[in-house]
């Protein structure tokens, strides 16, 4: 499978963000809840990411919980491509 | 038989699926204190039910048994027949959680969690109806189900769909059945333990916030009325009764 690089995935978290008029910060250690980033932001990140390598990326809600910052969501994209 | 309007009597022989633990390891305990007997199963046997075994050995029957094998469901039932007598209820209790976005589960997951909250539970019911059916009996089936049958919550959507389908094929039973089995729910809200063990603390301080009794539900909450539909005459029959504080109201 191929997967998508961490800037890549970046990139299609800013796309997520603009499209409802937000900003994608330039820290990745921004906090989700303050740029406005919610868990179903993240699920259409993460089917948008699917669809880029066509495959199933699924997991469960505590592992979505523990997500709070823009790094987190990178990272956490990283390895479920990885697993 | 099912001509009489007589009472359907106390259950006397009683199977518990997922009885070694939690809530089902509590219905089989006050069965025991009842004076019935019970035939308990779950995937694995933990050393309270071994216990309880041991402890009454010619009242209980137990063994491991995944509730999704319906061979070794079957080779349960009549092990337990042989061994306790004619089986005359069923409490349906085994489950799986669940706690993933429905867009983030995966096909073999809802499969799994269908097969084992509904699929399974449909053919224990059938398998016991026809042994209760097949010597000329009446019995009791409780199905123990969810407020998520009722009421929709983040993360349970497969699941949900399960209880929600058990609540539905249990009026089904209740009527089908017509004077030869009380079939009813019990739907209990969340639990402070084992499956609520899922949910995030944000998630359960939220559902805690939202009960009006102020407390989630414990084990000890739903065995009397599992007690009472196994044991009372109360006449209630396709009902389901939910035990959750108030937080679905």
């Amino acid at each position: 499978m191929s997967t998508l690089s961490r800037d890549q995935i970046r990139a299609m978290m800013a796309e997520v963000l603009v499209a409802q008029g937000k900003q994608m910060p330039g820290d990745d250690q921004a906090n989700l809840e303050e740029i406005g980033f919610r868990s179903l932001d993240f699920s259409e990140l993460a089917l948008r990411v699917e669809d880029e390598i066509d495959e199933e990326l699924n997991f469960d809600a505590p592992q979505l919980r523990q997500i709070a910052t823009v790094s987190d969501v990178l990272d956490f994209l990283e390895q479920l491509q990885a697993a | 038989m099912s001509d009489t309007n007589e009472p359907i009597g106390a259950a006397t022989v009683v199977v518990v699926s997922g009885g070694s633990r939690g809530l089902g390891l509590a219905i089989v305990s006050d069965i025991l204190a009842s004076g019935a007997s019970v035939a308990a199963f779950a995937r694995t046997l933990t050393p309270e039910l071994t216990a309880l075994a041991s402890a009454h050995p010619d009242r209980v029957h137990v063994a491991s048994v995944d509730a999704t094998d319906r061979h070794a469901v079957a080779a349960f039932l009549k092990a337990a027949e042989a061994r306790l007598g004619p089986i005359d209820a069923l409490v349906n209790n085994a489950a799986v959680g669940q706690d993933s976005l429905h867009v983030h589960t995966s096909p073999d997951d809802i499969a799994r969690i269908i097969e084992t909250n509904l699929t399974a539970p449909l053919l224990l019911a059938r398998a016991v109806l026809r042994r209760i059916l097949a010597k000329g009996n009446r019995g009791r089936i409780v199905m123990v189900t969810s407020v998520c049958a009722q009421r929709g919550y983040s993360g349970l959507v497969a699941y949900s769909a399960t209880k929600g389908g058990l609540d539905s094929a249990m009026r089904t039973l209740a009527r089908e059945m017509h004077g030869r089995a009380l079939v009813n729910s019990v739907a209990p809200g969340f639990f402070a333990s084992e499956m609520s063990s899922v949910l995030g603390q944000t998630q359960l301080d939220t559902i805690t916030r939202r009960t009006p009794s102020g407390r989630l539900v414990e084990p000890e909450n739903i065995v009397p009325i599992v007690h009472t539909l196994l044991f009372d005459d109360t006449n209630l029959n396709g009902q389901v009764i939910t035990v959750d504080g108030g937080a679905s109201i």
